[in-house]
């Protein structure tokens, strides 16, 4: 039951802060691909910034453990498959849901290619691909 | 519309959502591993119910075993082994698998707080297509932007899953890990959506369009 509300929660405040930065508009994100405008870039990397500090602090303080991902031969492949998306679609796995609350009804599609991408990935991992992309965490 | 939130403000909320959810949930922020869960969501419950019913087994099987070695022994072999007496113990903690349901009340939790933020800045309208920018650049009829969205969905599963991570696993948590797979996904992802979008633009332009 602590589990759903604390996703709820977080869901609620993701989705609110994603809204308000615009991270789910076409044209701001675009913008930020071809260079012309510098506030989502500034945003991500300010992020990133904070959360590392506070990382860093926590594992000082708390022993927190650092549970980071290991390499295999997926990564770039995927990340590149993953960015002609984004570019195409505007839309991120978390942003199609931002879309959606916005009233951006096309995104339907973005959600149901990305629901077919991931399942259809399973299938090519298993039958073609079978590296070993380590734990991925339940 | 209203205006977008300054970057200074919009990266300390979205750290703020970093972090948060580190600390509550326990695990690093992801969006594609939630996307993974729900996507299979019938072998997931499975698993989860497996690992209970196996971290359960393994209690009793310890408990079982230390109550015949009692019997068998008595309590002085137990003590030279330094075990103690059954039910002393409490089973070692098996990691407390997430069911998917909670991966899904995340992700519609995550529709919710848009929908509400946009609510309540002026920012929601129900329409058909993205933006004028992106019905532009693919260039022509409804099915065409839906088409194209659904392409780009395609590849946002595929690349995401194939990566083992997205924009918010690899891009926000990882890097802020310092991860070297994390940088170089995130690096890769980057320039790849990069060069797309270049592309789009020059296209767009050579038609008489310019954003």
């Amino acid at each position: 039951m602590k589990t759903y509300l604390t996703y709820t929660l977080m869901g609620l405040a993701m989705g609110a802060v994603l809204q308000r930065i615009g991270f789910a508009d076409y044209d701001e994100v675009h913008r930020m691909f071809v260079f012309s405008d510098f506030r989502l870039l500034l945003t991500f990397a300010l992020a990133v910034g904070f959360s590392a500090v506070v990382f860093l602090a926590l594992r000082a303080m708390t022993g927190m453990r650092y549970d980071t991902k290991s390499y295999h031969p997926g990564v770039i492949p995927g990340s590149l498959t993953f960015g002609f998306g984004w570019a195409i679609c505007g839309a991120c796995p978390a942003i199609v849901f931002v879309q959606l609350g916005e009233g951006k009804i096309a995104a339907l599609a973005t959600l149901a290619g990305i629901l077919l991408g991931v399942r259809l990935y399973r299938i090519l991992h298993a039958r073609y691909l079978q590296w070993d992309t380590g734990s991925c965490g339940i | 519309m209203n205006e977008y939130w300054p970057w200074w403000l919009g990266g300390l909320g979205l750290g703020a959502v970093v972090v948060g959810f580190r600390i509550l949930v326990g695990r690093p922020l992801g969006v594609s591993g939630s996307w993974a869960k729900i996507a299979f969501w019938k072998q997931e419950s499975r698993a989860v119910r497996e690992a209970r019913a196996l971290a359960g087994d393994q209690a009793a099987a310890q408990d079982a075993f230390l109550a015949e070695t009692l019997a068998e022994f008595g309590e002085d072999a137990v003590a030279q082994l330094g075990v103690e007496a059954p039910n002393a113990t409490p089973a070692p903690a098996a990691p407390e698998a997430t069911p998917p349901g909670a991966h899904l009340v995340f992700l519609l939790s995550i529709f919710a707080g848009a929908l509400i933020m946009a609510m309540l800045a002026g920012d929601f309208s129900p329409r058909l297509e993205l933006s004028e920018l992106h019905t532009a650049l693919a260039q022509g009829s409804p099915w065409q932007v839906w088409f194209s969205l659904f392409m780009g969905g395609l590849m946002v599963g595929v690349g995401t899953q194939m990566a083992g991570g997205c924009t918010s696993g690899h891009g926000l948590s990882g890097c802020a890990m310092f991860a070297p797979t994390s940088l170089l996904a995130t690096a890769t992802f980057f320039s790849g959506a990069v060069a797309v979008s270049l592309v789009l633009e020059v296209l767009y332009r050579a038609l008489g369009g310019g954003s």
